[in-house]
């Protein structure tokens, strides 16, 4: 942030430059008189975190910051791929958050959290003001792992299609446009990254779709992985026995390069080329949250009572940008429980109280192997006080024992229970 | 009996099952520990601390037990004393599941009677 744009904000102010300090200014004289939550990001996180809050702590006066118009879920956008569903479906509107629960949704680019002054700065020079703040920014894309790709050009061609919205539709667009015979080839980088069954789940949905329209095309998985991260057994017999022949996974198969002239991935031992390369580079929490960053210079680690940074009290922390505790995935289900325990927290914290000393978080993830055969994996986590960590409760959770379509009914279930528990 | 001894046998007892409910929502009790596994704190179940554990229902079930979702079923006013025995026909495996059988052993029995009082209370 530099000085020219503080003046700038300074003389904004003087003159009513309208837009968000017009209307933060607003709340702080009628409306919401309570302490000012600002949270950065309006996915799984942090609209739940959001609407926990105004159920919890109606008089507390909550903004979200978020640079899309409208909620876009990552969780079902496979299936978007495999051409069983549509953006439209997987779309959800910030309506019932803004009218039922009264909370601010401010649509614009947050650039730096000053922890000093209490402000959120923003990219169009306002300055938003919070007693506490919640980052639940998502994931960012480390591209200086794959040089061939660090730059606008190579990313506008080969897409990573990570984060549900205009590049699940690109990737779509491309797997249309294949030739049958073609090759589908995904990049998996080592974990932690966003989503463990993810990769595999899409690899499924690409092959449905082959199977149906392509059926001389082949489906690669590029593991950096020694195996399959999630649900190995699951996934391997869905590729054996409802896709066979057409999908081969590799381990221990990472991709150092892209050579965008060829379309051909680079890895650690040998060149692999492909008509579609759907590479997903090493992730690190979204770079808004970059100051909280304190493990292997990728994650934030958080105070798992209240989702405090570690290096900065007052700052929440939420969702995959998060250093997991011990079988924690970054995963969805995972964000809306955070956002649970924060909001508690927060609400505790300012109204003098003490936050839970005993939260649980669970976990379900659902993958589609087909568009209508489904497993899952779930856990359950509880505190432990000792290591001052969460940990999966002996004896619970597990993964299915094989796939069914009554799965397929309960993760279409799931997923509009949890867009109605995040944002309606 | 020493005192440790006292303590190991209600932590036997405890995962065994066999504590009643009034003596587990005492809050001094110590959650189970099993020897060398994790060390969780105690369970909170006051009004604040039951809310927070429902929440975790919610993703699935709705929030407040409310299902938007069709296919899984509302936990908002179910009779508590059904939702207690589901609870447990799902966890010894009298209950058929795809994965409450494996949700279900996460929450202890004075957890599970406690949503249980939650979700009843809940309007549908």
């Amino acid at each position: 942030m530099t000085i020219n744009r503080r003046n700038f904000l300074q003389a904004g102010a003087v003159i009513a430059a309208g837009g968000v300090a017009t209307m933060t200014g607003c709340a702080s004289v009628g409306g919401s008189s309570g302490p000012k939550v600002v949270i950065i990001g309006g996915g799984y996180g942090g609209a739940t975190a959001a609407k926990y809050i105004k159920m919890w702590g109606p008089t507390i006066d909550v903004t979200i910051i978020e640079r899309n118009t409208s909620f876009i879920s990552c969780p079902i956008s496979n299936l978007v791929l495999g051409g069983s569903q549509t953006m439209a479906d997987i779309t959800v509107s910030y309506d019932v958050l803004q009218k039922k629960y009264g909370v601010k949704i401010v649509n614009g680019d947050a650039t730096a959290v000053d922890v000093e002054k209490k402000v959120v700065r923003m990219a169009n020079g306002d300055a938003i003001p919070f007693d506490r703040v919640i980052l639940s920014p998502g994931i960012d894309f480390m591209y200086e792992a794959l040089p061939g790709l660090n730059n606008a050009a190579a990313q506008a061609r080969f897409f990573h299609a990570w984060k549900a919205g205009p590049q699940t539709v690109a990737l779509r667009r491309q797997l249309e446009a294949m030739p049958d015979g073609g090759v589908y080839a995904i990049a998996i980088p080592e974990a932690p990254y966003r989503c463990p069954p993810g990769p595999y789940e899409r690899a499924c949905q690409v092959a449905a779709y082959f199977k149906k329209s392509k059926p001389k095309s082949k489906v690669l998985i590029l593991d950096a992985n020694m195996d399959v991260t999630s649900k190995a057994g699951l996934f391997k017999k869905a590729w054996a026995e409802m896709y066979p022949g057409m999908v081969e996974y590799r381990g221990s198969s990472k991709l150092v390069d892209v050579d965008v002239a060829t379309s051909t991935a680079k890895l650690e031992f040998g060149d692999v080329k492909a008509d579609v390369l759907n590479a997903l580079p090493p992730m690190k929490a979204g770079s808004i949250a970059n100051p909280f960053i304190t493990a292997n210079k990728r994650w934030c680690e958080v105070n798992w009572l209240t989702y405090e940074a570690k290096n900065v009290p007052g700052v929440h922390l939420l969702g995959d940008a998060l250093q997991i505790a011990p079988a924690m995935p970054k995963s969805a289900h995972m964000a809306n429980n955070h956002g649970k325990i924060c909001a508690a927290a927060v609400v505790a914290l300012l109204t003098g109280e003490q936050p839970n000393p005993s939260p649980t978080l669970n976990n379900t993830c659902y993958s589609f192997l087909s568009a209508d055969r489904v497993v899952h994996v779930a856990s359950i986590h509880k505190y432990d006080e000792k290591d001052k960590t969460m940990k999966a409760v002996p004896g619970s959770g597990g993964v299915s024992t094989a796939a069914t379509e009554l799965e397929a009914q309960y993760a279409m279930a799931w997923a509009k229970n949890i867009w109605a528990d995040t944002l309606g | 009996m020493n005192k440790k001894a006292k303590v190991l046998i209600s932590t036997l007892f405890m995962a065994a099952g066999l504590v009643t409910p009034a003596y587990a929502q005492a809050p001094a009790t110590p959650a189970p520990v099993a020897p060398s596994g994790p060390t969780f704190a105690p369970s909170n179940l006051t009004p604040q601390g039951v809310r927070s554990m429902a929440a975790t229902c919610a993703a699935c079930h709705g929030t407040n037990g409310v299902s938007v979702g069709g296919a899984i079923g509302g936990l908002a006013g179910l009779n508590k004393d059904y939702f207690v025995i589901q609870m447990k026909h799902f966890k010894d495996g009298k209950r058929d599941a795809t994965l409450m059988h494996q949700i279900s052993k996460g929450y202890s029995e004075a957890e599970t009677a406690a949503l249980a009082e939650y979700f009843a209370a809940q309007k549908r």
